[in-house]
C-alpha cells in the first residue's frame, strides 16, 4: 500500500516529468517536422518531372508500339533513344 | 566604375593559398596572367581576414593549372590601379602556367564559378559566327519549335550598356516565355524543342528540364554554347532559368522590341532595361566582371525539385574523364571482367551499364563478343568511342541517364528486344536511391527473357581493424553499400541473387579495396498467378 500524499506525490512528478520531456522535445520536434515536411514537399516537386518523363515515352513511343509493325517500332525506339 | 578605397598603399601577394591583399579594398578586380584575362573577384564577398590581410582563395576549377611561373597582375576593373604585376612561382614550380584547355585554348573563370573561354580571346570573325548562330537558334525555335526566344544574360547586357558584347562572357544566352501552366508541361514542351533543335541539325545538350545548351561549331575548331532557358510564371511569381525568380510583369517581356549587337538584329524583351534590372539588380549598368547571381533560395530549391536531378553529379564526372585522374584507371579488363567472361557463352552479346573509360567493354569485344556501352558522362563516351574507333572493335557507344526515366525506359524497350547479359562494376555506389531503383527496372525489362545481371560494388562491411574503411576512389563520387540492402532491392524488384562473393578487390582507380562484393543475379519471368493475380 502507498499512502495518498505520497501516491500524489508520485504522480505530480510524472506530470512534471512529462511537461519537461514535452518543452525539450517540442523545438526539436518543430525543426524535425519542419525539415520533413521541405524534404516531402521537394519530393511531390520531383513527380513533375516523372510525369513529364513518363508521358513523353507514353507520347512517342505508345502509337508505334500498338502498331505491332515490328519494323516500325524498332526504328521508332531508336530514334527515341537518339533523339534524348 | 571599380571603387577601389585604400587607406594606404594597397598591394597583393600572390601565393599557393590565393591572392592576400594587403590593405581594405572593396571594388571587384581582375586577374590575369601572361597577359589574359583569368578570373575576377570582389575581396569583400569572396574573401577571408588572415594574419595578412584579406586572403581570396584560388577558385577551385584553377588549382589543377597552378604549378609553374607566370606573370601575374591583379587590378582594379579598367586597369588603373595595379595591386601586384610580377613573376611568380607556384606549385610544384616546374615549367610554365598554362590556364588552357586540352586543345591549348585559353581558359577563363566565368560568374557560376566554372572554366570557359571568353569573348576577349575572341576575334572579330569568331564573334560573328556566334552571334549569326544566336541567330539562328532564335529563328528555330520560332520555326521548328513554335516558340518565340529573346536575347537575354550577357549578351542583352553588353547589348544594351555599351552595343557590344562583354570582354569577359564566354556564351550566348536565349529565353523564351512558355505558355505551360505546371512545370510537368513545360518539361514536355522543352522535349519538344529539343526534338525540333536535332531536327534543325543542332548538337544538343540538356541542362535541366527547361533548358538545354546548343553546341555551335567554329571555323578555328572550338565551340561555342547558346544556352536556351525556358522563363514562366507560377503563382505570380517569374521564373527564368538559370535559377532566376522574382516578380518581373509579362509586359516587361512581350511584345519584343528589337536590339542590335554588331550588327545582328535581335529580339529583346519589351522592356530591357526592366529585365536587367531583374537579373542584375539595379546596380546593372557599372561593369562588375566579378559579378555572381544571388538567387532567392526558394526560387532555387522549387526549380531544383522540379526540373533537375538527373545530372547533379555530370559536372564532376566531365572533369575526372577530361582531366589527369581518369589516366589513372587501368587500360587492360578488370579481373571483375575476366571473371564474367569465363562464365559467358561464347559470342554472348553483353550490355556494359556505366562503362566509364570503355576498358571493360573493349575487353568483352575483344574476346569476340558484341558490346553495348551505356554511359552516363559525355565526355567518357567520347573517350570510349575514340578507343574503339581506333581498334576497330564490336562496340556500339549509348547514353544512359539512371536519374532519366526517359532513357531507361527506352534502354530496357531496345534490350529486351535484343537480349545482352548486362555489366555494371562499380556503377552501384555512384548512383541515389531513386537512380538504383531505375536500375533494377531497367534490368527487369531487359533480363525476363533470359540472361544474368553481374554486379560488383565496394561493399560495407565487417574487416579487420579499428579504423572504419574508407570510400573506394575517384573520392567523393563513389560510395560504399551494404550488400544487405542492396539484396533486399533486387528480391523486391523481382530479381534472383544465385551467386553472390565478398573479398578483397580493387576500385575504380585500381588502389586496393579491401571489400567488394560480386553478385550473379536472374530476372525470372512472372509466372501466371503473378501477372494474373485474379
Amino acid at each position: 500500500m502507498t499512502s495518498a500524499p505520497l501516491s500524489r506525490a508520485r504522480a505530480r512528478a510524472r506530470f512534471l516529468q512529462d511537461r519537461v520531456q514535452r518543452v525539450r522535445r517540442r523545438p526539436i520536434g518543430v525543426f524535425a517536422r519542419l525539415n520533413a515536411l521541405e524534404e516531402e514537399v521537394q519530393e511531390q516537386r520531383q513527380l513533375n518531372r516523372r510525369l513529364a518523363e513518363l508521358t513523353d515515352v507514353v507520347a512517342e513511343l505508345l502509337v508505334p508500339l500498338a502498331h505491332r509493325d515490328e519494323e516500325w517500332t524498332r526504328e521508332a525506339v531508336e530514334r527515341y533513344r537518339v533523339d534524348l | 566604375m571599380s571603387s577601389l578605397t585604400s587607406p594606404r598603399a594597397v598591394g597583393a601577394v600572390v601565393s599557393d593559398a590565393g591572392i592576400t591583399l594587403l590593405g581594405s579594398i572593396d571594388g571587384p578586380l581582375v586577374l590575369s596572367v601572361d597577359g589574359r584575362y583569368v578570373w575576377s573577384f570582389s575581396p569583400v564577398r569572396d574573401g577571408r581576414p588572415t594574419r595578412a590581410g584579406t586572403l581570396v582563395e584560388w577558385p577551385s576549377v584553377l588549382r589543377r593549372f597552378l604549378h609553374g611561373s607566370a606573370r601575374v597582375r591583379v587590378s582594379d576593373v579598367v586597369g588603373e590601379r595595379v595591386l601586384v604585376d610580377e613573376e611568380v612561382v607556384l606549385g610544384d614550380g616546374r615549367g610554365t602556367i598554362e590556364i588552357v584547355d586540352p586543345q591549348g585554348l585559353p581558359l577563363a573563370v566565368d560568374k557560376v564559378g566554372h572554366l570557359c573561354r571568353a569573348f576577349s580571346a575572341t576575334d572579330e570573325g569568331i564573334r560573328d559566327e556566334i552571334l549569326a548562330g544566336t541567330r539562328r537558334a532564335i529563328d528555330d525555335l520560332r520555326e521548328a519549335c513554335g516558340v518565340e526566344a529573346y536575347l537575354n544574360y550577357g549578351a542583352l547586357l553588353g547589348a544594351v550598356r555599351d552595343g557590344a558584347m562583354i570582354a569577359h562572357d564566354s556564351d550566348t544566352d536565349i529565353c523564351y516565355l512558355s505558355r505551360q501552366a505546371s512545370p510537368a508541361e513545360l518539361m514536355l514542351e522543352s522535349y519538344r524543342i529539343e526534338r525540333g533543335l536535332r531536327g534543325r541539325g543542332w548538337n544538343v545538350l540538356r541542362m535541366s528540364g527547361g533548358d538545354v545548351k546548343l553546341l555551335l561549331p567554329l571555323s578555328d575548331g572550338r565551340q561555342c554554347h547558346i544556352d536556351v532557358f525556358v522563363a514562366f510564371h507560377v503563382d505570380g511569381t517569374f521564373y527564368q532559368l538559370g535559377n532566376r525568380s522574382g516578380r518581373l510583369p509579362e509586359s516587361a517581356i512581350v511584345p519584343f522590341s528589337t536590339i542590335t549587337l554588331h550588327g545582328h538584329e535581335f529580339p529583346a524583351p519589351a522592356d530591357p532595361e526592366a529585365m536587367l534590372a531583374f537579373v542584375y539588380g539595379p546596380g546593372w549598368r557599372v561593369p562588375d566582371p566579378s559579378f555572381a547571381y544571388a538567387d532567392p533560395v526558394a526560387g532555387v530549391r522549387r526549380l531544383d525539385g522540379w526540373l533537375r536531378g538527373f545530372r547533379t553529379d555530370m559536372g564532376r564526372w566531365t572533369e575526372f574523364y577530361r582531366w589527369a585522374e581518369a589516366g589513372r584507371v587501368g587500360r587492360p579488363g578488370s579481373a571483375f571482367a575476366r571473371w564474367v567472361h569465363r562464365q559467358l557463352p561464347r559470342g554472348a552479346a553483353i550490355a556494359d551499364l556505366g562503362a566509364g573509360t570503355g576498358r571493360d567493354a573493349v575487353h568483352f569485344a575483344r574476346h569476340g563478343r558484341p558490346v553495348l556501352a551505356y554511359e552516363f558522362s559525355r565526355a567518357a563516351r567520347g573517350t570510349i568511342r575514340r578507343r574503339v574507333a581506333h581498334q576497330d572493335l564490336p562496340v556500339d557507344v549509348r547514353m544512359l541517364l539512371l536519374n532519366e526515366l526517359r532513357t531507361v525506359l527506352a534502354a530496357g524497350a531496345e534490350l529486351s528486344r535484343d537480349p545482352h547479359h548486362l555489366y555494371a562494376r562499380q556503377l552501384l555506389g555512384c548512383l541515389d536511391d531513386a537512380a538504383r531503383a531505375n536500375l533494377w527496372l531497367l534490368c527487369r525489362m531487359a533480363l525476363r527473357g533470359g540472361g544474368r545481371l553481374f554486379l560488383e560494388f565496394s561493399a560495407l562491411g565487417p574487416v579487420a581493424g579499428p579504423e572504419p574503411v574508407a570510400d573506394p576512389g575517384p573520392a567523393g563520387l563513389v560510395q560504399r553499400l551494404d550488400p544487405e540492402l542492396v539484396r533486399r532491392e533486387i528480391e523486391a524488384a523481382g530479381g534472383r541473387i544465385d551467386l553472390e562473393e565478398l573479398g578483397p578487390g580493387v576500385d575504380m582507380l585500381g588502389d586496393p579495396d579491401p571489400i567488394v562484393c560480386r553478385l550473379r543475379v536472374a530476372w525470372p519471368r512472372p509466372t501466371h498467378r503473378e501477372r494474373n493475380p485474379r
